[in-house]
This record gives structure tokens, sequence and C-alpha cells, in this order.
């Protein structure tokens, strides 16, 4: 039997067999074992090789091409992980493809050796594979041709600005608040030091926040989580990370405050803003039609808005964005931070 | 008792795990585990952060939130725990409460702790929340304990070796012999005739609060359910061992384990295999709801083929090649729009009823027309004329004028861009919901108006209205089916009605008022803005273009050989260079 169709058949069926039996085995069942992929791919090309050599069989340079080029192929559809888009793909295969032909064009034998098989099924010396090849083709054209023009309509896109920029002022309950500078009248201490300092803790029998005997802060911080579990957490989540019973329901999704990129970045004035005007206050680009955040002003008092703030730092533990001297004293060159 | 507690514990375990090597279906035994005291200080520290905000300072289920959560929070006081592996009316295991901490409760407002919070912090929590226990106590010699066993099955396992994450393949023969058991064992006289828990309109937990039997349709709404709603033994499980402080019994005595697995199997074949969101443990919304072409007249009854689509989503495993979409032709989907309470203008709404609605959609090309069948389940509907039950499609009023993604506001649009509102109010005919139920449905009274909303406050009845039409509803075992039809484009002199140009993202959303609940005006449910599609007729190049691109392939081809050919004989000739 000719030695380079043999060797066809035992690859392919070394390759289905560890592809349908072993690799299963492999499969990471969380995203941090994905070493499990690698050790199978090297076992793949370890085990088509051995075989090849085992057998003695050296198929001709036009099959070892087809070989290298379809591993690549596998590597980059099957075992690469995360799988990467679509275009990526494409690159990464036309930079395989070029890798293959340095492969085989490494000397003019080589390059003679690859090139025989093709022309001779061109010239018709390989009589049935001309056969095959060229009614085969067309028809893989056709159905290509077909794939490509069938309509599919995909799920569109939409692209919002999650912080936009706030304005400058802002007018709440008949009051207007210049942002810059603006801190929260009911933090006590910027770096929350009462906290674990240990004296609001629980007093046998009471709801320890609201202890009279406790510091302020947490007076105030209990009374914003009153507040936020009364009116917030069904969006936001009874951990604050925007898992609410009516999370799924919106696009865009609530905010999750436990994530380091929203309150932790931000100041708390700007907080008090979004929260006042929710989200019909937003700037276009920020699709305020899809938002559900209501704007509060209209539920709560400025005091209540601001004491949900501060429950919001202090049960993520967060500390807000601050501003620097200069800018909250008014001095120019602020802002930075 | 001179034996010491801890030395014998062991000692009865062994026992239990010997009897149940010999007779598979007696239960172990046991008393509970006294409160770890150690823990406690930890557990208040977690306790007082994360829970009391729900459960309240003495865990007497009354925190800040409670008033405005159906199901209200648990209250700990009586000790009456849902989600147990101990018979009815016992206490908890340690493992029980742990389990509910870290999985949440599905379709409460519990969520999953294990995200947040450490093992050492769930145990020392569930250690202070059984020290708040005060009407019983957890070191009473009386109290017993018995852990229910699952028919000789361990935990994870079921009798078919059936696995998830949809656990498919349950054999026909179990369902069927479950079908027969719920029969027998009088199930739907709370959870309704088709398992939509539209049984008992009249239902209270144990502290006066009204509470509503589960909908079995919607497994991932099951308390206990987390991660794994697909899971026959959550089922069992409830079977087995009641649900404390509800009306749901075990059936211990009644039905053996072999047929409570019997009965799970027909349970969880009711339930519609979807694609869940494993953060919020609910059905992914389907984010496009796609209109299908139709050649001819649509058909104007539901019952026909053409509206008919499987339940189970064929786009995952197991089910791609289900037989009821193959028979179908694969032509149509249910799309899974997901409510949520109104509760951000006016008077909001906390606790909607209705959770989620299903579409389909099909346009006629020859009557220019689109439709829309609506359903969704609602337990109980209305009769009282004031407060009829209700739902709408929301549309911009002036799609052509908008720019982009922009859209009107989602609930009633705003002043510069108006909405346009389809509502359906509805009633059903000679319906109450204490009657048993009429196997052949209810038709309802129903009408549809056509509002123009250009803002929270200003939402009127349209001058001009654009012909939206109710083509067929119906009530049904606590599910109703509405079809919506419109055509394409009106006149339209107010501009106040949607235009549908075929091929364009077209955005729609839903609004849904359930009158026995006594949602009316703003106090509604809502949806957030989806799009639809009308789907056009496939293109005629498809016919024509795939031959062409075949036959010029092979031309090359031909153009190749001879080429090939002829380089070859000038290269024996000498005439190539």
């Amino acid at each position: 039997m000719n030695k380079t169709f043999l060797s066809l058949i035992v690859t392919l069926g070394v390759a289905l067999a560890l592809h349908f039996g072993v690799k299963p085995m492999f499969l990471p069942k969380e995203p941090t074992m994905i070493f499990n992929r690698y050790a199978f791919f090297i076992v793949l090309v370890l085990s088509i090789i051995a075989v090849n050599l085992i057998l003695r069989l050296s198929p001709v340079m036009t099959m070892k091409a087809a070989y290298v080029w379809g591993l690549g192929f596998y590597f980059y559809d099957q075992i690469l992980y995360p799988h990467v888009p679509w275009t990526l793909f494409i690159t990464y295969m036309m930079l395989w493809t070029i890798g293959t032909f340095l492969y085989i064009s490494q000397d003019s034998k080589t390059f003679a050796e690859f090139r025989e098989p093709i022309v001779k099924t061109i010239t018709g010396e390989f009589k049935i594979a001309r056969y095959i090849v060229f009614a085969a083709l067309p028809v893989l054209v056709g159905m290509g041709t077909y794939k490509f023009i069938y309509p599919t309509y995909p799920e569109p896109v939409e692209l919002r600005t999650v912080h936009p920029a706030p304005p400058a002022t802002t007018k709440v309950h008949g009051k207007t608040y210049t942002l810059e500078g603006l801190q929260n009248p009911y933090r006590v201490d910027e770096q929350d030091n009462y906290y674990e300092g240990g004296t609001h803790l629980p007093v046998e029998g009471k709801f320890p926040f609201l202890d009279a005997e406790s510091v302020e802060y947490m007076k105030y911080v209990t009374e914003g989580g009153t507040v936020f579990f009364q009116n917030c957490h069904y969006c936001h989540g009874d951990q604050l990370n925007g898992l609410g019973m009516f999370s799924h329901v919106f696009n865009p999704t609530p905010a999750n405050f436990v994530d380091p990129g929203t309150i932790a970045m931000l100041r708390e004035s700007f907080l008090f803003w979004r929260v006042s005007k929710g989200g019909p206050g937003l700037p276009n680009e920020s699709t305020p039609w899809s938002s559900a955040m209501p704007p509060w002003e209209e539920h709560l008092t400025t005091e209540q808005i601001w004491k949900v703030v501060l429950f919001e730092y202090w049960y993520t533990g967060w500390h807000p964005r601050t501003f620097d001297e200069e800018s909250s004293s008014g001095g120019e060159g602020g802002g930075g931070h | 008792m001179t034996i010491n507690k801890k030395s014998i514990k062991p000692v009865l375990g062994f026992l239990g795990m010997a009897m149940m090597l010999v007779l598979p279906s007696v239960a172990l035994a046991g008393v509970p585990e006294p409160i770890q005291e150690d823990k406690l200080e930890h557990g208040k520290k977690v306790y007082f952060k994360r829970c009391v905000w729900c459960h309240g300072v003495e865990g007497g289920g009354d925190g800040p939130s409670a008033d405005r959560l159906f199901t209200r929070p648990r209250n700990f006081i009586q000790g009456t725990f849902k989600i147990r592996w101990t018979d009815s009316g016992q206490l908890p295991r340690d493992e029980d409460l742990e389990r509910t901490v870290k999985n949440g409760l599905p379709g409460s407002a519990m969520p999953a702790w294990g995200e947040v919070l450490s093992d050492a912090d769930v145990k020392a929590v569930v250690q202070f929340v059984k020290s708040l226990v005060q009407d019983r106590d957890f070191k009473d010699e009386d109290e017993d304990m018995e852990v229910m066993d699952w028919g000789g099955q361990k935990n994870g396992e079921n009798p078919w070796g059936v696995t998830g994450p949809y656990f498919t393949g349950v054999p026909e023969e179990a369902i069927s012999a479950g079908a027969e058991l719920f029969k027998k064992n009088k199930c739907f006289e709370c959870h309704g005739g088709e398992g939509r828990g539209d049984g008992n309109p009249t239902m209270k937990d144990d502290w006066g609060f009204p509470i509503v039997a589960a909908d079995w349709t919607q497994c991932w709404n099951f308390r206990g359910s987390r991660r794994n709603a697909f899971d026959p033994f959550n089922v069992v499980r409830t079977i087995s061992t009641g649900i404390n402080g509800t009306p749901m019994p075990n059936f211990r005595e009644k039905i053996t384990p072999e047929e409570r697995w019997q009965l799970a199997a027909f349970v969880n074949s009711l339930c519609p295999r979807k694609n869940i969101d494993p953060l919020v443990n609910k059905p992914v919304t389907d984010f496009l709801i796609k209109s299908k072409y139709t050649v001819g007249p649509v058909a104007p009854n539901m019952d026909d083929p053409m509206w008919q689509a499987p339940e189970h989503d064929d786009r995952l495993p197991g089910y791609e090649r289900s037989e009821e979409y193959v028979n179908n032709g694969g032509d149509q989907f249910w799309h899974y729009i997901a409510m949520g309470g109104q509760i951000t203008r006016g008077e909001r709404n906390f606790d909607p009823k209705v959770d989620n609605l299903w579409v389909m959609s099909r346009w006629s090309d020859e009557e220019q027309a689109v439709y829309y069948l609506v359903e969704y389940h609602d337990r109980f509907l209305s009769t009282d004329p004031e407060f009829p039950d209700g739902v709408a499609m929301q549309w911009p009023g002036q799609l052509e004028d908008l720019f982009g993604a922009e859209k009107p506001y989602f609930i009633y649009g705003d002043s510069k861009k108006p909405v346009d509102i389809w509502k359906a109010n509805f009633m059903a005919k000679d319906y109450n919901p204490t009657n048993a139920p009429n196997p052949a449905g209810y038709d309802l009274d129903i009408s549809v108006k056509e509002l123009v909303g250009h803002g929270f406050d200003a939402v009127e009845p349209k001058e001009t209205p654009g012909g939206v039409e109710i083509v067929q509803s119906k009530f049904h075992q606590g599910r109703v089916k509405i079809m919506f039809k419109r055509s394409l484009s009106t006149e339209n002199p107010n501009k106040t009605d949607v235009q549908f140009p075929i091929a364009n993202y077209v955005p729609v959303s839903f609004m849904q008022w359930s009158g026995f609940d006594k949602e009316h005006d703003e106090h509604m449910a809502i949806s957030t803005w989806v799009y639809t599609i009308l789907e056009p007729a496939l293109p005629a190049s498809l016919n024509y273009m795939p031959p062409i691109m075949a036959i010029a392939f092979f031309g090359f081809q031909l153009w190749l050989v001879r080429m090939t050919k002829r380089t070859r004989d000038m290269v024996k000739d000498g005439t190539w260079k």
C-alpha cells in the first residue's frame, strides 16, 4: 500500500481517537486549568510523529505540510483558550500558513516534492484524485456562497458611557450644589476610622447601629442602610454587587458597587449627582432612555441621599476619591488626583 | 443522662448508616446540633452587617426591606426553616442552613452569600441565626431530628443517572408514572392542573402573610434550587421534607421514595430548559424578537402549527435536534422577556407577580401586517372591574426621527420622543379564582386601547388610533395568551403610530398589570427596551448565485489545467525561460 496513503489513515485515526477519546478528560472544568489543554495538544503532536516514525512511514512533503497546517488550525480552533475572535483567528492562521510555506520552501528539493502531487493532480496523472478534487471544489464553493449570502440578523450591539462627566453644578430639591469640592456632610472621618475602633460593636439585645451610644458615623450608616434596603437593593442587590432581584431585567444592568471600577474610583459628589438625577439625568452618550435608575430626589430627601452614599462606601469597604486640598479650597490648578 | 452526648453521636451515626445499608428507606435519626457558642461573636458581626437589613434585629423577619418583599424574609424566632433535609416541623441541621446561606433562595431576595462570605463567616452566621431562635431550643433533648433519605440515592445522584446542567434523558415511564401520582395525591389542589401554582388563591403562611404555590414551569424560582435549577433532586427533597411555615406538607407516609423520584421526574419535565444566567439564576432575556416572514395570511388561531414552538431552547446541549423542533420545521421560537417591578417613578411596585413574558411573532407580506403572540403566567386573574388585568406593548412613536440607538424614555416616553402604547385590558368571562379550573380555559373580555405617552404624567388616548387588533386571547390554567395584530404602516396623521420598516431593528418594551394584586396605572411590571425585527423573505439570489459561483469556479479549474499543461510543454520544449 502507498505509504503516504497509509500515513494519512493512521494519522487521522490517531487524531480522531485522541480528539474524541482523550480530549474530554483534559478539558478544563475551570478556566484556571487551561494548561491541561496545552498538555493534550503536545500529546497529540507527539503521538502523530511517533506513529509515523514507528511505522517508518515517510509521507511526501505535501502530506507533511498538510499535517503541519492542520495541527495549527486545530490548535487555534480547539485548544487555545479562551477562544479568540474570528478576525484574530484569521490573522493567526495567515501567519501559520506563511510559516508552513517557509517550512515547505526551505530548499528547492522540498518545494519540488511539495509541488509534485499537486501538479500531477491538475494535469491528470492522478486521475481519480483529479476527478474528486475537481468535482468537490465547485460544490464547496457553491455551498460557501450560499452560506455567505444567507441573511442573518444578530442581536444589535449597544454601546454606552458608563461614567459620564458630571456637570459643574446640579440643582437638588431647589438648592444648587457645585460638585467640585462638594463633601458628604455625614462623613465624620474620611478614612472611616470609627469603623474598626469597636465602639459601635453590638450592645447586647439592641440594634447595634441604632444604639444611641454608638458613634455618629455608624448612626448615619445605619440610616443610609435602611434607605438602601427599602429602595435600592431590588436592583443593586443585597450584596451591592448589582445582582438584585430585578437586575436581570434591565439593560444597562445595575452598577456593581463591589467592583473597583465603580464607586471606588468616583467622588462622593459624583454619586450624589447620579443618585439625585438617576437615569433621566444622564447625558445622551449614557443612553438615559434605557436606564431604570430613578431620579431619587423624587423619592428621597437630600439628607437620605447623602446617607445612602455613606452606607455604600461603608458596606463595600471602599473609600471615595477625594479632592486635593487646593481644588477643594477653590485654588487654581486643582482637579488632579 | 450519664452518657456524654458527644460520644454517642458517632455511634448513632454509625447505627444509622448500618440501618441504611440494610433498609434503604429508613431515615437517619439524630438530635439537633447545639449552638457553638465560640462562633457567636463572629457570627453576630456578619449578621449585623449583611443580614439585619431584611431579617431584622431580633431575626423576626422584619428588617427595613421586609414590607416591600414578596415573599417576606424568614422569621427565625420560631425556628421554622424551609429548606432542610430533616422532617416536617423539625429543626434543620447546620449543614442545611449553611447551604441556604451559601446558595441563597432563588425566586426570593435571598442572595447566594457564598459569593462574598468565606466558609468561616457562613458557619459563624449560621450559629448566630440558631441563637435567634427563641421558641425552640437546639439543646432540647426532646427535639427529634430525622434526616430524610432519597430512596438509596446519594447526594447528587438520581435513579436514572441523568446529569446536569439540563438533566435531559429522564425516562418517559418515570414521567408518566409521576403524572399519575400527581393526580392521586391531589397536588393540583395547590399547584394547579398544569403545575403553574394556580390551585389556591387564599394560601397563607404560619404568620398569616399571603403566599403562593410554586410554579413548576419556572423551576429556576424554586427555593433551594440555586445553581441546579433543573435537578430533579430539588423536587424530591421538597416532597420528602415539606416546607416548614407553609401549607406544603411532607409526603413521606403517602409516597414511597421511589415514587417521589417519579413525581419529581414529572414536575421536572414541566420546566422548559432555558439558558440560565448563573449570576442571577434566571433565564437570559432574548434581546431580539424575530418576526417570521410568512407567505400568505398569518393564521389567526394560536393552535395553528404556525404558532407552535418548542418549549425548550434548541440551542442548548441536548436539544439541538429536539423532536418537537424538527417536526415543526424549525421555524418558530419563544422569546423570553424578563420583567421587573416599576420602581422608578410614581407609585412604585416592588413585588410584581409576573416576572417574565414569552413572545412569538410573524408578519405577512400579503396582509402587510405584523402579529405578536404574548404569553405569560399569572396564577389568578382579577374579578374586580376596577382593577382589570392588562398587558401592553410599547414602541417609539416616531421611530424615523431617532438617531442610532436613541429611544424614548423606557417608561411612557418623554416630551421630545413620544411612545406608542398598545394596551390590552381584560377580564376572564365566568371566572372566579376559587372555582375549580375550567378544562377548556376561559375566554377573555378584552379591549385594546392605543395610547400615546409624552412622559410619565402625559399618557393619553390617541386621537387617531392606528388600528391595533386583538386577534385571539385565552386564559388557561394560570396562563394568559394574547395575540396582537397591526398593519405595518398606518395613515399616521399625528405621527404617533410606530411604522414597521422591514429588516430594521425596532425597539419594543412590555408592561403588565396583575389585577388580582391591584396593580394599576404606573404600579406595574415592566421590561427594558428590547428589539424586534421583521425578517424579510430569503433573497432570490440564494437560488442562482451558488450554482453560478460553482460553474465559474469549474471554469477556473479548466483554465488552470490548460495553463499547467502549457507550461509543462514549454518546459519540455525548452521554450520556457
